[in-house]
Protein backbone atom coordinates (compact mmCIF):
# COMPACT_ATOMS: atom_id res chain seq x y z
CA UNK A 1 0.00 0.00 0.00
CA UNK A 2 2.76 2.37 1.00
CA UNK A 3 5.05 1.94 -2.02
CA UNK A 4 2.03 2.08 -4.50
CA UNK A 5 1.70 5.90 -2.71
CA UNK A 6 5.20 6.52 -3.19
CA UNK A 7 4.95 5.57 -6.63
CA UNK A 8 2.03 8.10 -7.22
CA UNK A 9 3.78 10.77 -5.37
CA UNK A 10 6.77 10.27 -7.36
CA UNK A 11 5.42 10.46 -10.24
CA UNK A 12 3.22 13.73 -9.21
CA UNK A 13 6.13 15.59 -8.36
CA UNK A 14 7.71 14.23 -11.90
CA UNK A 15 5.54 15.66 -13.69
CA UNK A 16 5.52 19.08 -11.51
CA UNK A 17 8.53 19.34 -12.04
CA UNK A 18 7.93 18.85 -15.82
CA UNK A 19 5.64 21.49 -15.74
CA UNK A 20 7.56 23.72 -14.67
CA UNK A 21 10.41 23.30 -17.21
CA UNK A 22 7.52 23.93 -19.71
CA UNK A 23 6.63 27.01 -17.88
CA UNK A 24 9.56 28.61 -17.85
CA UNK A 25 10.34 27.61 -21.20
CA UNK A 26 7.05 29.39 -22.17
CA UNK A 27 8.00 32.53 -20.20
CA UNK A 28 12.77 32.31 -21.21
CA UNK A 29 11.39 34.49 -24.60
CA UNK A 30 10.46 36.90 -23.33
CA UNK A 31 12.34 37.28 -20.04
CA UNK A 32 15.54 36.70 -22.57
CA UNK A 33 14.07 39.30 -24.63
CA UNK A 34 13.80 41.89 -21.38
CA UNK A 35 17.03 41.05 -20.34
CA UNK A 36 18.56 41.93 -23.98
CA UNK A 37 17.30 45.18 -24.59
CA UNK A 38 17.10 46.70 -20.06
CA UNK A 39 19.14 44.63 -18.14
CA UNK A 40 21.71 44.38 -20.56
CA UNK A 41 21.91 48.01 -21.70
CA UNK A 42 21.32 49.65 -18.14
CA UNK A 43 24.02 48.07 -16.80
CA UNK A 44 26.07 48.75 -19.99
CA UNK A 45 24.70 52.47 -19.28
CA UNK A 46 25.84 52.50 -15.90
CA UNK A 47 29.35 51.22 -16.82
CA UNK A 48 29.36 54.43 -19.12
CA UNK A 49 28.43 56.26 -16.57
CA UNK A 50 32.31 55.71 -14.74
CA UNK A 51 33.97 55.67 -18.08
CA UNK A 52 35.48 57.86 -20.52
CA UNK A 53 34.25 56.79 -23.68
CA UNK A 54 35.31 57.69 -27.17
CA UNK A 55 32.70 57.41 -30.56
CA UNK A 56 35.25 58.60 -33.39
CA UNK A 57 36.34 56.80 -34.98
CA UNK A 58 34.61 54.08 -33.60
CA UNK A 59 33.22 53.29 -29.97
CA UNK A 60 35.69 52.82 -27.39
CA UNK A 61 35.83 52.81 -23.69
CA UNK A 62 38.93 54.81 -22.97
CA UNK A 63 39.31 54.24 -19.45
CA UNK A 64 37.48 54.13 -15.48
CA UNK A 65 36.71 57.80 -14.17
CA UNK A 66 35.37 57.11 -11.63
CA UNK A 67 32.40 59.22 -10.53
CA UNK A 68 34.12 62.31 -12.65
CA UNK A 69 30.32 62.17 -14.78
CA UNK A 70 28.34 62.19 -11.72
CA UNK A 71 30.37 65.58 -10.41
CA UNK A 72 30.52 66.75 -13.86
CA UNK A 73 26.64 66.74 -13.85
CA UNK A 74 25.99 68.03 -10.32
CA UNK A 75 28.69 71.13 -10.35
CA UNK A 76 26.64 71.84 -13.55
CA UNK A 77 24.43 74.52 -13.54
CA UNK A 78 22.61 73.46 -16.87
CA UNK A 79 22.05 70.26 -15.30
CA UNK A 80 20.53 72.41 -11.96
CA UNK A 81 18.62 74.12 -14.44
CA UNK A 82 17.37 70.85 -16.26
CA UNK A 83 16.90 69.58 -12.86
CA UNK A 84 14.16 72.26 -11.38
CA UNK A 85 12.75 72.46 -15.12
CA UNK A 86 11.95 68.53 -14.96
CA UNK A 87 10.09 69.07 -11.40
CA UNK A 88 8.27 71.69 -11.85
CA UNK A 89 7.17 70.10 -15.38
CA UNK A 90 6.46 67.18 -13.76
CA UNK A 91 4.58 68.77 -10.86
CA UNK A 92 2.64 70.89 -13.20
CA UNK A 93 1.50 68.42 -15.70
CA UNK A 94 0.45 66.54 -12.74
CA UNK A 95 -1.50 68.81 -10.99
CA UNK A 96 -3.27 70.52 -13.90
CA UNK A 97 -4.27 66.91 -15.75
CA UNK A 98 -5.82 65.39 -12.61
CA UNK A 99 -7.88 68.90 -11.83
CA UNK A 100 -9.46 69.28 -15.42
CA UNK A 101 -9.91 65.09 -15.68
CA UNK A 102 -11.60 65.17 -11.98
CA UNK A 103 -13.48 67.98 -13.10
CA UNK A 104 -14.01 66.63 -16.55
CA UNK A 105 -15.08 63.43 -15.27
CA UNK A 106 -17.76 64.77 -12.74
CA UNK A 107 -19.39 66.22 -15.78
CA UNK A 108 -19.03 63.25 -17.86
CA UNK A 109 -20.47 61.42 -14.45
CA UNK A 110 -24.03 63.59 -14.67
CA UNK A 111 -26.48 62.34 -17.05
CA UNK A 112 -27.19 65.20 -19.82
CA UNK A 113 -27.56 65.18 -23.90
CA UNK A 114 -25.09 64.66 -25.86
CA UNK A 115 -23.37 62.97 -23.00
CA UNK A 116 -21.67 59.99 -25.40
CA UNK A 117 -20.71 62.58 -27.87
CA UNK A 118 -18.95 64.62 -25.47
CA UNK A 119 -17.17 61.25 -23.86
CA UNK A 120 -15.40 59.96 -27.21
CA UNK A 121 -13.95 63.66 -28.14
CA UNK A 122 -12.82 63.39 -25.24
CA UNK A 123 -10.83 60.09 -25.62
CA UNK A 124 -10.00 61.74 -28.97
CA UNK A 125 -5.85 63.38 -28.18
CA UNK A 126 -5.38 60.49 -26.64
CA UNK A 127 -5.47 58.23 -30.13
CA UNK A 128 -3.20 61.27 -32.14
CA UNK A 129 0.72 59.88 -32.32
CA UNK A 130 2.57 62.24 -29.85
CA UNK A 131 4.54 64.16 -32.84
CA UNK A 132 1.67 64.53 -34.69
CA UNK A 133 0.10 66.47 -31.69
CA UNK A 134 3.46 68.15 -31.56
CA UNK A 135 2.91 69.40 -34.89
CA UNK A 136 -0.90 70.25 -34.64
CA UNK A 137 -0.01 71.94 -31.62
CA UNK A 138 3.20 74.14 -33.70
CA UNK A 139 0.14 75.08 -36.24
CA UNK A 140 -1.69 76.38 -32.87
CA UNK A 141 0.78 77.80 -30.71
CA UNK A 142 2.19 79.93 -34.46
CA UNK A 143 2.61 83.39 -33.29
CA UNK A 144 1.77 85.14 -36.62
CA UNK A 145 -1.06 82.65 -37.80
CA UNK A 146 -1.25 80.52 -35.41
CA UNK A 147 -5.01 79.14 -33.82
CA UNK A 148 -4.28 80.59 -30.47
CA UNK A 149 -3.36 84.47 -31.68
CA UNK A 150 -6.46 84.25 -33.99
CA UNK A 151 -8.78 83.16 -31.35
CA UNK A 152 -7.51 86.20 -28.97
CA UNK A 153 -7.67 88.24 -32.02
CA UNK A 154 -11.39 87.17 -32.79
CA UNK A 155 -12.65 87.92 -29.39
CA UNK A 156 -11.02 91.59 -29.54
CA UNK A 157 -7.71 90.77 -28.00
CA UNK A 158 -4.48 91.72 -29.33
CA UNK A 159 -3.27 87.93 -30.38
CA UNK A 160 0.91 88.61 -30.36
CA UNK A 161 1.86 86.41 -27.88
CA UNK A 162 5.02 84.35 -29.04
CA UNK A 163 4.42 80.96 -27.09
CA UNK A 164 6.95 79.46 -28.25
CA UNK A 165 9.48 82.73 -28.26
CA UNK A 166 10.22 82.65 -24.22
CA UNK A 167 12.05 80.18 -22.13
CA UNK A 168 9.03 80.18 -19.46
CA UNK A 169 6.28 80.44 -22.12
CA UNK A 170 7.64 77.84 -23.92
CA UNK A 171 7.76 75.50 -21.33
CA UNK A 172 4.31 76.21 -20.65
CA UNK A 173 3.27 75.54 -24.41
CA UNK A 174 5.01 72.07 -23.79
CA UNK A 175 2.64 71.63 -20.64
CA UNK A 176 -0.43 72.53 -22.47
CA UNK A 177 0.24 70.20 -25.10
CA UNK A 178 0.67 67.64 -22.62
CA UNK A 179 -2.15 68.44 -20.58
CA UNK A 180 -3.77 67.77 -23.83
CA UNK A 181 -2.80 64.72 -24.48
CA UNK A 182 -3.11 63.05 -21.17
CA UNK A 183 -6.40 64.50 -20.37
CA UNK A 184 -7.96 61.76 -21.90
CA UNK A 185 -6.03 59.06 -19.94
CA UNK A 186 -6.57 60.36 -16.35
CA UNK A 187 -10.30 61.56 -17.25
CA UNK A 188 -11.38 57.42 -18.33
CA UNK A 189 -9.66 56.20 -14.71
CA UNK A 190 -10.81 58.74 -12.86
CA UNK A 191 -14.47 58.78 -14.32
CA UNK A 192 -14.28 54.51 -13.54
CA UNK A 193 -13.18 55.43 -9.86
CA UNK A 194 -16.26 57.67 -9.12
CA UNK A 195 -18.57 55.37 -10.68
CA UNK A 196 -17.24 52.99 -7.89
CA UNK A 197 -18.45 55.57 -5.52
CA UNK A 198 -21.60 54.49 -4.87
CA UNK A 199 -24.25 57.36 -5.32
CA UNK A 200 -25.95 56.21 -1.74
CA UNK A 201 -23.03 57.28 -0.07
CA UNK A 202 -22.68 60.63 -1.60
CA UNK A 203 -26.57 61.27 -0.71
CA UNK A 204 -26.46 60.26 2.35
CA UNK A 205 -23.71 62.88 2.67
CA UNK A 206 -26.00 65.02 1.45
CA UNK A 207 -28.86 64.63 3.53
CA UNK A 208 -26.60 64.89 6.70
CA UNK A 209 -26.54 68.68 5.32
CA UNK A 210 -23.48 68.48 3.16
CA UNK A 211 -23.28 70.81 0.47
CA UNK A 212 -21.59 70.32 -2.80
CA UNK A 213 -18.46 71.53 -1.84
CA UNK A 214 -18.11 69.58 1.62
CA UNK A 215 -19.52 66.41 0.07
CA UNK A 216 -16.62 66.52 -2.43
CA UNK A 217 -14.27 67.49 0.36
CA UNK A 218 -15.15 65.10 2.97
CA UNK A 219 -16.71 62.42 0.79
CA UNK A 220 -15.80 62.03 -2.95
CA UNK A 221 -12.32 63.14 -2.81
CA UNK A 222 -10.80 60.86 0.20
CA UNK A 223 -12.75 57.28 -1.61
CA UNK A 224 -11.08 58.84 -4.88
CA UNK A 225 -7.45 58.98 -3.52
CA UNK A 226 -6.96 55.32 -3.76
CA UNK A 227 -8.21 56.15 -8.28
CA UNK A 228 -6.15 59.70 -7.98
CA UNK A 229 -2.91 58.61 -6.98
CA UNK A 230 -1.97 56.07 -8.93
CA UNK A 231 -3.39 58.38 -11.94
CA UNK A 232 -0.29 60.67 -10.63
CA UNK A 233 2.24 57.87 -10.46
CA UNK A 234 1.26 57.36 -14.56
CA UNK A 235 1.48 61.06 -15.65
CA UNK A 236 4.57 61.92 -13.97
CA UNK A 237 6.42 58.96 -15.06
CA UNK A 238 5.19 60.39 -18.02
CA UNK A 239 5.95 63.17 -17.19
CA UNK A 240 9.74 62.50 -16.88
CA UNK A 241 9.77 60.56 -20.05
CA UNK A 242 8.56 63.21 -22.51
CA UNK A 243 10.27 63.47 -25.49
CA UNK A 244 8.33 64.12 -29.02
CA UNK A 245 6.98 66.93 -27.90
CA UNK A 246 9.47 68.57 -26.97
CA UNK A 247 11.78 67.62 -29.53
CA UNK A 248 9.28 69.15 -31.97
CA UNK A 249 7.65 72.34 -30.44
CA UNK A 250 11.16 73.63 -29.26
CA UNK A 251 14.39 71.49 -29.54
CA UNK A 252 14.79 72.02 -25.88
CA UNK A 253 15.32 75.78 -26.32
CA UNK A 254 14.78 79.15 -26.12
CA UNK A 255 17.70 79.14 -24.22
CA UNK A 256 17.53 75.43 -22.60
CA UNK A 257 13.97 76.84 -21.34
CA UNK A 258 12.55 73.50 -21.98
CA UNK A 259 15.23 71.03 -21.99
CA UNK A 260 14.54 68.67 -18.64
CA UNK A 261 16.75 65.95 -17.75
CA UNK A 262 15.38 63.41 -20.39
CA UNK A 263 15.62 65.55 -23.13
CA UNK A 264 19.42 67.27 -21.79
CA UNK A 265 20.40 63.02 -21.72
CA UNK A 266 19.66 63.17 -25.54
CA UNK A 267 21.35 66.42 -26.52
CA UNK A 268 24.06 65.20 -24.13
CA UNK A 269 24.10 61.44 -26.20
CA UNK A 270 22.98 61.76 -29.69
CA UNK A 271 24.18 65.58 -30.16
CA UNK A 272 27.20 65.92 -28.33
CA UNK A 273 27.91 62.28 -28.31
CA UNK A 274 29.39 62.25 -24.94
CA UNK A 275 27.73 59.40 -23.69
CA UNK A 276 29.97 59.42 -20.32
CA UNK A 277 28.04 62.21 -18.84
CA UNK A 278 25.09 61.20 -20.72
CA UNK A 279 24.89 57.90 -18.73
CA UNK A 280 25.41 59.76 -15.86
CA UNK A 281 22.49 62.05 -16.21
CA UNK A 282 19.93 59.44 -17.05
CA UNK A 283 21.27 57.79 -13.58
CA UNK A 284 20.44 61.02 -11.92
CA UNK A 285 17.00 61.54 -13.89
CA UNK A 286 16.34 57.68 -13.15
CA UNK A 287 17.07 57.95 -8.87
CA UNK A 288 14.79 61.19 -9.20
CA UNK A 289 11.99 59.28 -10.51
CA UNK A 290 12.19 56.39 -8.72
CA UNK A 291 12.19 58.66 -5.44
CA UNK A 292 9.27 60.21 -6.39
CA UNK A 293 7.52 56.85 -6.98
CA UNK A 294 8.18 55.76 -4.32
CA UNK A 295 7.22 58.70 -2.20
CA UNK A 296 3.57 58.02 -4.22
CA UNK A 297 3.72 54.54 -3.90
CA UNK A 298 3.79 55.19 -0.17
CA UNK A 299 0.84 57.69 -0.25
CA UNK A 300 -1.01 55.37 -2.26
CA UNK A 301 -0.50 52.75 0.46
CA UNK A 302 -1.59 55.14 3.33
CA UNK A 303 -4.87 56.33 0.93
CA UNK A 304 -5.82 53.22 0.59
CA UNK A 305 -5.53 52.46 4.36
CA UNK A 306 -7.76 55.97 4.96
CA UNK A 307 -10.30 54.73 2.53
CA UNK A 308 -10.79 51.46 4.14
CA UNK A 309 -11.74 52.55 7.55
CA UNK B 1 -43.89 79.74 -3.34
CA UNK B 2 -41.05 81.98 -3.50
CA UNK B 3 -38.34 78.97 -2.93
CA UNK B 4 -40.36 77.06 -5.52
CA UNK B 5 -39.44 79.02 -7.90
CA UNK B 6 -35.86 79.98 -6.56
CA UNK B 7 -35.24 75.96 -7.03
CA UNK B 8 -36.58 75.38 -10.57
CA UNK B 9 -34.27 78.76 -11.81
CA UNK B 10 -31.59 77.07 -9.55
CA UNK B 11 -31.71 74.15 -11.52
CA UNK B 12 -32.72 75.46 -14.74
CA UNK B 13 -28.78 77.33 -14.43
CA UNK B 14 -27.15 74.35 -13.11
CA UNK B 15 -28.69 73.08 -16.45
CA UNK B 16 -27.03 75.76 -18.31
CA UNK B 17 -23.81 75.50 -16.31
CA UNK B 18 -23.78 72.17 -17.35
CA UNK B 19 -24.16 72.20 -20.69
CA UNK B 20 -21.53 74.94 -20.81
CA UNK B 21 -19.34 73.43 -19.27
CA UNK B 22 -19.33 70.20 -21.87
CA UNK B 23 -19.53 72.76 -24.85
CA UNK B 24 -15.91 73.95 -23.15
CA UNK B 25 -14.71 70.81 -22.91
CA UNK B 26 -16.01 69.93 -26.48
CA UNK B 27 -14.02 72.66 -27.83
CA UNK B 28 -11.11 72.53 -26.01
CA UNK B 29 -10.22 68.93 -26.67
CA UNK B 30 -11.42 68.68 -30.34
CA UNK B 31 -10.01 72.47 -31.44
CA UNK B 32 -6.70 71.24 -32.17
CA UNK B 33 -7.84 68.43 -34.30
CA UNK B 34 -10.31 70.17 -36.23
CA UNK B 35 -7.24 73.07 -36.74
CA UNK B 36 -4.96 70.55 -38.47
CA UNK B 37 -7.77 69.30 -40.90
CA UNK B 38 -8.51 72.47 -41.69
CA UNK B 39 -5.32 74.13 -42.33
CA UNK B 40 -4.84 70.36 -44.40
CA UNK B 41 -7.71 71.90 -46.78
CA UNK B 42 -6.67 75.24 -47.48
CA UNK B 43 -4.66 77.01 -49.51
CA UNK B 44 -0.81 77.91 -48.59
CA UNK B 45 -1.37 81.54 -48.54
CA UNK B 46 -4.93 81.37 -46.72
CA UNK B 47 -3.17 78.77 -44.10
CA UNK B 48 -0.08 81.79 -43.66
CA UNK B 49 -2.67 84.79 -43.52
CA UNK B 50 -2.86 86.24 -40.33
CA UNK B 51 -6.53 86.49 -40.29
CA UNK B 52 -7.50 82.94 -39.25
CA UNK B 53 -10.41 81.26 -40.69
CA UNK B 54 -12.09 79.07 -38.26
CA UNK B 55 -14.67 77.80 -40.71
CA UNK B 56 -13.57 76.43 -44.26
CA UNK B 57 -15.53 78.47 -47.22
CA UNK B 58 -13.61 75.63 -49.00
CA UNK B 59 -11.86 72.19 -49.39
CA UNK B 60 -8.46 72.01 -51.04
CA UNK B 61 -7.39 68.43 -51.36
CA UNK B 62 -4.21 69.49 -53.67
CA UNK B 63 -1.94 69.25 -50.51
CA UNK B 64 -2.88 65.37 -49.89
CA UNK B 65 -2.11 64.93 -54.00
CA UNK B 66 0.99 66.62 -53.47
CA UNK B 67 2.41 64.46 -50.46
CA UNK B 68 1.86 61.17 -52.42
CA UNK B 69 3.52 62.70 -55.77
CA UNK B 70 6.45 61.47 -56.66
CA UNK B 71 8.22 64.60 -56.77
CA UNK B 72 7.46 66.00 -52.92
CA UNK B 73 10.44 65.93 -51.05
CA UNK B 74 9.15 63.64 -48.82
CA UNK B 75 8.49 60.06 -49.45
CA UNK B 76 5.18 59.72 -47.52
CA UNK B 77 3.64 56.83 -49.59
CA UNK B 78 6.93 54.71 -49.47
CA UNK B 79 7.34 55.80 -45.10
CA UNK B 80 3.60 54.73 -44.51
CA UNK B 81 4.49 51.12 -46.57
CA UNK B 82 7.73 51.17 -44.13
CA UNK B 83 5.72 51.86 -40.96
CA UNK B 84 3.24 49.50 -41.86
CA UNK B 85 5.82 46.46 -42.46
CA UNK B 86 7.61 47.49 -39.16
CA UNK B 87 4.36 48.13 -37.26
CA UNK B 88 2.85 44.47 -38.29
CA UNK B 89 5.98 42.22 -37.60
CA UNK B 90 6.04 43.65 -34.01
CA UNK B 91 2.36 43.68 -33.38
CA UNK B 92 3.02 39.62 -34.19
CA UNK B 93 5.96 38.87 -32.51
CA UNK B 94 5.23 40.97 -29.53
CA UNK B 95 1.82 39.16 -29.31
CA UNK B 96 3.89 35.74 -30.29
CA UNK B 97 6.39 35.89 -27.45
CA UNK B 98 3.66 37.54 -24.86
CA UNK B 99 0.76 35.23 -24.60
CA UNK B 100 2.66 31.88 -23.40
CA UNK B 101 4.63 33.97 -20.98
CA UNK B 102 1.57 35.81 -19.77
CA UNK B 103 -0.42 32.18 -19.51
CA UNK B 104 2.77 30.73 -17.98
CA UNK B 105 3.11 33.43 -15.58
CA UNK B 106 -0.35 32.93 -14.17
CA UNK B 107 -1.75 29.88 -14.65
CA UNK B 108 1.19 27.83 -14.03
CA UNK B 109 3.72 27.69 -11.67
CA UNK B 110 7.11 29.69 -12.45
CA UNK B 111 10.35 30.13 -10.46
CA UNK B 112 10.63 33.46 -9.77
CA UNK B 113 7.32 34.83 -10.93
CA UNK B 114 6.82 37.58 -8.60
CA UNK B 115 10.39 39.03 -9.52
CA UNK B 116 9.41 38.96 -13.31
CA UNK B 117 5.84 40.24 -13.12
CA UNK B 118 7.99 42.81 -10.76
CA UNK B 119 10.29 43.76 -13.25
CA UNK B 120 7.94 43.97 -16.22
CA UNK B 121 5.90 46.81 -14.86
CA UNK B 122 9.12 48.35 -12.61
CA UNK B 123 10.74 48.62 -16.20
CA UNK B 124 8.42 51.37 -17.15
CA UNK B 125 9.46 54.35 -14.50
CA UNK B 126 13.38 54.23 -16.16
CA UNK B 127 13.33 56.84 -19.01
CA UNK B 128 14.25 54.92 -22.07
CA UNK B 129 17.14 56.67 -23.29
CA UNK B 130 18.78 54.76 -19.99
CA UNK B 131 18.62 51.49 -22.51
CA UNK B 132 19.26 53.48 -25.86
CA UNK B 133 22.74 54.87 -24.95
CA UNK B 134 23.80 50.90 -25.22
CA UNK B 135 21.53 50.02 -27.99
CA UNK B 136 22.20 52.72 -30.32
CA UNK B 137 26.52 51.09 -29.94
CA UNK B 138 25.01 47.47 -30.16
CA UNK B 139 23.09 48.22 -33.45
CA UNK B 140 25.26 50.18 -35.16
CA UNK B 141 28.16 47.43 -34.15
CA UNK B 142 26.00 44.62 -35.40
CA UNK B 143 25.13 46.31 -38.80
CA UNK B 144 21.53 47.03 -37.73
CA UNK B 145 21.57 50.69 -38.27
CA UNK B 146 19.38 51.64 -41.32
CA UNK B 147 17.31 48.12 -40.84
CA UNK B 148 13.93 46.75 -40.49
CA UNK B 149 14.94 44.42 -38.20
CA UNK B 150 17.29 46.78 -36.08
CA UNK B 151 13.87 48.86 -35.77
CA UNK B 152 11.43 46.01 -34.22
CA UNK B 153 14.17 44.28 -32.08
CA UNK B 154 13.82 47.62 -30.04
CA UNK B 155 9.91 48.26 -30.80
CA UNK B 156 9.09 44.30 -29.60
CA UNK B 157 11.08 44.95 -26.59
CA UNK B 158 9.99 48.09 -25.87
CA UNK B 159 6.60 46.94 -26.08
CA UNK B 160 6.41 43.91 -24.21
CA UNK B 161 6.71 44.16 -20.60
CA UNK B 162 3.22 46.12 -21.08
CA UNK B 163 2.12 43.64 -24.26
CA UNK B 164 2.52 40.60 -21.11
CA UNK B 165 0.78 42.60 -18.54
CA UNK B 166 -2.21 43.12 -20.44
CA UNK B 167 -2.43 39.41 -21.93
CA UNK B 168 -2.20 38.59 -18.45
CA UNK B 169 -5.33 40.36 -17.81
CA UNK B 170 -6.90 38.63 -20.26
CA UNK B 171 -5.68 35.05 -19.27
CA UNK B 172 -6.72 35.79 -16.05
CA UNK B 173 -10.57 36.06 -16.82
CA UNK B 174 -10.32 32.53 -18.61
CA UNK B 175 -12.34 30.51 -15.84
CA UNK B 176 -9.79 28.20 -14.16
CA UNK B 177 -12.98 25.34 -14.37
CA UNK B 178 -12.71 24.96 -18.49
CA UNK B 179 -8.81 24.38 -17.77
CA UNK B 180 -9.66 21.66 -15.18
CA UNK B 181 -12.73 20.74 -17.44
CA UNK B 182 -9.89 19.67 -20.22
CA UNK B 183 -7.31 18.22 -18.11
CA UNK B 184 -9.36 15.89 -17.18
CA UNK B 185 -10.95 15.24 -20.67
CA UNK B 186 -7.33 14.16 -20.91
CA UNK B 187 -6.24 17.25 -22.90
CA UNK B 188 -1.98 17.96 -22.43
CA UNK B 189 -0.63 21.18 -22.54
CA UNK B 190 -0.24 21.48 -26.29
CA UNK B 191 -3.91 20.71 -26.69
CA UNK B 192 -5.15 22.73 -23.75
CA UNK B 193 -3.26 25.88 -25.33
CA UNK B 194 -4.13 25.40 -29.00
CA UNK B 195 -7.91 24.29 -28.82
CA UNK B 196 -8.80 26.19 -25.55
CA UNK B 197 -6.80 28.93 -24.26
CA UNK B 198 -5.93 30.47 -27.59
CA UNK B 199 -9.54 30.28 -28.94
CA UNK B 200 -10.92 31.68 -25.73
CA UNK B 201 -7.98 34.77 -26.31
CA UNK B 202 -8.90 35.27 -29.18
CA UNK B 203 -11.13 39.13 -28.41
CA UNK B 204 -7.54 39.60 -25.86
CA UNK B 205 -4.80 38.37 -28.88
CA UNK B 206 -6.92 41.14 -31.21
CA UNK B 207 -6.91 43.69 -28.58
CA UNK B 208 -3.06 42.93 -28.13
CA UNK B 209 -2.39 43.13 -32.37
CA UNK B 210 -3.83 46.49 -32.20
CA UNK B 211 -2.06 47.71 -29.23
CA UNK B 212 1.31 46.75 -30.70
CA UNK B 213 0.45 48.14 -33.99
CA UNK B 214 -0.28 51.42 -32.44
CA UNK B 215 2.63 51.47 -30.38
CA UNK B 216 5.13 50.95 -33.37
CA UNK B 217 3.19 52.79 -35.79
CA UNK B 218 3.45 56.33 -33.32
CA UNK B 219 6.80 55.40 -32.48
CA UNK B 220 9.68 58.26 -32.73
CA UNK B 221 12.94 58.12 -30.40
CA UNK B 222 13.92 54.33 -31.81
CA UNK B 223 13.85 56.04 -35.83
CA UNK B 224 15.20 58.94 -34.77
CA UNK B 225 18.18 57.44 -33.21
CA UNK B 226 18.55 54.34 -35.15
CA UNK B 227 18.07 55.17 -38.85
CA UNK B 228 18.97 58.00 -40.94
CA UNK B 229 18.11 57.19 -44.30
CA UNK B 230 14.96 58.17 -46.29
CA UNK B 231 14.60 54.30 -47.67
CA UNK B 232 13.46 53.41 -44.21
CA UNK B 233 12.01 56.68 -43.06
CA UNK B 234 8.86 55.62 -40.77
CA UNK B 235 5.70 58.25 -41.02
CA UNK B 236 6.67 59.90 -37.41
CA UNK B 237 9.82 60.48 -38.82
CA UNK B 238 9.22 61.97 -42.15
CA UNK B 239 6.43 64.33 -40.14
CA UNK B 240 9.57 65.69 -38.56
CA UNK B 241 11.65 66.01 -41.68
CA UNK B 242 8.84 67.65 -43.54
CA UNK B 243 9.04 70.42 -40.76
CA UNK B 244 11.78 71.68 -42.57
CA UNK B 245 11.64 71.40 -45.99
CA UNK B 246 7.49 71.14 -47.21
CA UNK B 247 5.17 73.53 -46.94
CA UNK B 248 2.57 73.57 -43.86
CA UNK B 249 -0.14 72.49 -45.60
CA UNK B 250 1.37 69.71 -46.59
CA UNK B 251 2.47 69.03 -43.40
CA UNK B 252 -1.05 68.87 -41.96
CA UNK B 253 -2.09 66.95 -44.50
CA UNK B 254 1.08 63.91 -43.68
CA UNK B 255 0.15 64.73 -40.07
CA UNK B 256 -4.07 63.38 -40.47
CA UNK B 257 -2.80 60.80 -42.59
CA UNK B 258 -0.17 59.24 -40.05
CA UNK B 259 -2.77 60.25 -37.35
CA UNK B 260 -5.91 58.56 -39.01
CA UNK B 261 -5.15 55.12 -38.99
CA UNK B 262 -4.35 55.19 -35.04
CA UNK B 263 -7.54 57.40 -34.40
CA UNK B 264 -9.80 54.76 -36.43
CA UNK B 265 -7.75 51.66 -34.78
CA UNK B 266 -8.66 53.42 -31.11
CA UNK B 267 -11.93 53.71 -32.04
CA UNK B 268 -12.04 49.34 -33.11
CA UNK B 269 -10.02 48.75 -29.79
CA UNK B 270 -12.29 50.59 -27.13
CA UNK B 271 -15.23 48.50 -28.19
CA UNK B 272 -12.83 45.47 -28.37
CA UNK B 273 -11.69 46.51 -24.76
CA UNK B 274 -15.67 47.29 -23.59
CA UNK B 275 -17.07 44.26 -25.28
CA UNK B 276 -14.12 41.77 -23.11
CA UNK B 277 -14.70 44.09 -20.14
CA UNK B 278 -18.13 43.32 -19.96
CA UNK B 279 -18.07 39.99 -20.76
CA UNK B 280 -15.57 39.18 -17.89
CA UNK B 281 -18.24 41.15 -15.61
CA UNK B 282 -21.29 38.82 -16.73
CA UNK B 283 -19.70 35.75 -16.18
Amino acid sequence: MTTQGQVVEVRASRTRRRGRLVAAAMVAPAVLVVCGVYAYPALSTLAYSVSKIDLSPRFRIEGFVWLKNFINQLTDPHFWQATWITIYFGVMLCLVTVVLSFLIALLLNKTFFGRGLLRVTVLLPWAVPPVASGVLWVQMFHAEFGFLNGLIRAFGGEGGIIWLGGSTIALHSVLITEVWRWIPFATLFILAGLQIVPKSVREAAAIDGAGSWRGFRHVTFPLMLPVVVPVVIFLFVWAMKVFDTIFVLTRGGPTRGTTTLNFLTYRQGFVQFDFGNAAATAYLLSALTVVVIAGLGWMLARSRKLAGT
Amino acid sequence: MVALVGASAGRRLKRVLTYGAALLVLVVTAFPLYGIILTSIQTEPDIRSPDVAFVPTYIETEHYQRIFDETSGIPVAESMVNSLVVALATAFLTVAIAVPAAYALHRMSVPGRRIILGGFAAIYILPTLLFVLPLFIAVVQLGLYDTYIGLVLPYVAFTLPFMVWIMGSFVRAIPVEVEEMARIDGAGLRQLMFRIIIPLLRPGIFAGLLLGFILAWVEFLTPLLFTSDLSILTVTLGLFRSTMDIAIGQLAAATVITALPVILITAVFQRNISEVVTAGVER
